[in-house]
């Protein structure tokens, strides 16, 4: 790696390279620093003042120390919001998403060519949708009279309202499983076909090729997807918003969403930057995992490659 | 005698059960299903006389149509139009020199700065909407344009990824060869750079358009006046009010997400496009 760099570096010319690749960051550099890291910052500020969207305190607001944080772990909804985002980034992304690509990717190997391809492009048209759009349609699909309960036998149920969580998870599913299967559609084609076929005739069955063989050659794939599809999650504050609005009595009011409502519902500007605090950290905590394992996963392929390499 | 022979070393095919495979897909039907029942929905209830959220044939028509092509609605989406522009170019331009100077300059840190740059693209962009509110508010930036430049600065990092790598993919020698025939740095910019990287500017440029045309919070919050919010707020007006008319909800939403399909579309192509480079250098 450094090789390459030092190499690259000797047949360029050298001159002026610092100066140069200043002058080429400073408008991205300018533009990220200002709408997007020093924001960051300012926000970690107003969590700990006492401003509010509108009153007084909307412009002479002043810095009251640790009041929100003390508030926050106070307020039993906080607690409620945490465990309710965390069944919906984990539940529906991390697990139901990257579940779902896998399954759908391993349908459409096995299955018909025609079907599959047609499933396929389904399923990679809706993650192409705009939230508001998905949120439109299953919003439709799921009170009564919507296909999806008349399906399910029971047409004159509010299915969104009595079951909210469950279904605003399987909306985000369906989003954004095109993605996942789209990942473990490549990784699949990367499986030696050998392999395989050397376990068929070894009389494998096929649960045992899939825990055998397929599973674990999938492993990086599913950490990347489960992970990645946490952190869309994680972003879907549109989805849910409309869906149900973070009710009824608040059943899917995930933190984007409560930070929200604090912030320009209730006009507590400063617990609601509080609140999204809390998702900074926590996306940070997602993001930096995410970074390292596939830096990881990046070094342990390259030298599993030399090796290989060095073997033949 | 009759039986077939059998090479040695040639694989024995896969025992196929009629079972499995009848299984297989059924499954994959009903995936299809799932998938594919929403959006007939959608269509459905745009051409529907008597629209509503059942599922069923509809008495043709394209009232509905009209209806989401109303002067506030079509303000709506030329709205969604301007405030995507501004954050493409804004996105856009400053990504494509930064991911040059990423992938062509020595940078101390570099590795460093990438990772950074990753793990921004994935933060969520709710957290930024109160300190960003307070900033505009400040500022009374409170409308379109300023929304337009925010929403493209959230996207620069994923654009200076996909352009890194596209600059990347790009061979250094036909950069030399440029530079030996005695042309400038602007030159080579816009000459052999450019025009070779083209397809993954475009599809960073198309990612920039996308994400801000699907935004609907930032909207929302940081534009004050009703007359310039783009068409996502609108459709939450729409579902938010007493009586909901769904048809003339799906019609809107159908010309809102078109654009965005044919966009992947053509994104989709310029990836395919975009690495067949290798024969420059031979």
């Amino acid at each position: 790696m450094s090789d390459a760099n030092v190499f690259l570096g000797r047949r360029l010319p050298s001159r002026g390279f610092e100066a140069a690749s200043l002058v080429f960051m400073s408008p991205a550099g300018l533009l990220l620093f200002a709408l997007f890291l020093a924001p960051v910052g300012y926000s970690f500020y107003l969590g700990l003042t006492n401003l509010q969207l509108i009153g007084p305190n909307s412009v002479n607001f002043h810095f009251t120390g640790l009041f929100n944080v003390q508030a926050m772990l106070r307020d039993r909804e906080f607690y409620h919001s945490l465990w309710v985002t965390l069944l919906f980034v984990v539940g529906s992304g991390a697990i139901g998403s990257t579940a779902g690509g896998l399954a759908l990717a391993m349908l459409i190997q096995k299955g018909h060519r025609v079907l599959g391809g047609v499933v396929g492009g389904a399923a990679m048209l809706a993650c192409t949708l705009p939230p508001v759009t998905v949120a439109v349609m299953w919003k439709a699909t799921t009170i009564a009279d919507g296909i999806f309960p008349f399906l399910l036998g029971m047409p004159k149920v509010e299915v969104l309202y009595t079951y909210p969580m469950t279904v605003v998870s399987v909306a985000n599913v369906w989003w954004l499983c095109g993605l996942s299967m789209l990942m473990f559609s490549a990784a699949l084609r990367n499986i030696s076909n050998e392999m395989i076929e050397a376990a068929i005739m070894e009389r494998a069955t096929s649960i045992q090729r899939f825990f055998r063989i397929i599973l674990p050659s999938l492993r990086p794939t599913i950490v990347t997807s489960a992970l990645l599809m946490c952190l869309l999650s994680f972003g879907n504050f549109t989805l849910v918003f409309l869906m149900t609005g973070g009710g009824p009595a608040n059943a899917t009011n995930i933190l984007p969403l409560y930070s929200y409502m604090q912030g320009f519902t209730f006009h507590r500007l400063a617990f609601g930057a509080m609140l999204g605090n809390v998702i900074v950290l926590m996306s940070a905590l997602l993001g930096l995992s995410f970074v390292l394992i596939s830096s990881y996963s990046a070094r342990r392929q390259s030298t599993l490659t030399k090796l290989g390499s060095s073997d033949e | 005698m009759s039986e077939p022979k059998r090479f040695l070393g040639e694989p024995v095919p896969a025992p196929r059960l009629a079972g499995q495979t009848i299984l297989v897909n059924l499954l994959l039907a009903v995936f299809g299903l799932f998938f594919v029942l929403p959006m007939l929905w959608l269509v459905l209830a745009s051409v529907d006389a008597a629209a509503s959220q059942q599922f069923k044939l509809p008495e043709l028509t394209l009232q509905q149509f009209a209806l989401a092509l109303e002067p506030d609605k079509i303000q709506a989406l030329v709205n969604s139009l301007i405030v995507s522009l501004i954050a493409t170019v804004v996105a856009t331009v400053p990504s494509t020199i930064a991911a040059y100077s990423f992938s062509r300059h020595r940078i101390p840190g570099k590795q460093g700065i990438l990772l950074g740059i990753v793990f921004l693209s994935g933060v969520p962009i709710s957290i930024l909407i109160i300190p960003i509110y307070q900033l505009f508010e400040w500022a009374d930036l409170l409308s379109l344009m300023p929304t337009g430049v925010f929403l493209g600065a959230t996207a620069i990092p994923f654009e200076i990824y996909v352009i890194k790598n596209a600059i990347d993919a790009i061979p250094v020698d036909l950069e030399e060869a440029a530079r030996i025939e005695q042309a400038g740095m602007v030159r080579i910019l816009l000459r052999v750079v450019g025009p070779l990287c083209l397809p993954g500017i475009m599809a960073a440029a198309i990612y920039g358009f996308i994400n801000t045309w699907g935004n609907f919070l930032p909207p929302l919050v940081l534009v004050s006046d009703t007359a310039q919010q783009p068409s996502p707020v609108e459709i939450y007006s729409f579902m938010t009010n007493n009586v909901i008319n769904y048809g003339a909800i799906a019609a809107y939403s159908l010309i809102y997400t078109l654009p965005i399909i044919l966009l992947y579309v053509a994104a989709s192509r310029l990836f395919r496009g975009g690495f067949a480079l290798g024969g420059a250098v031979k």
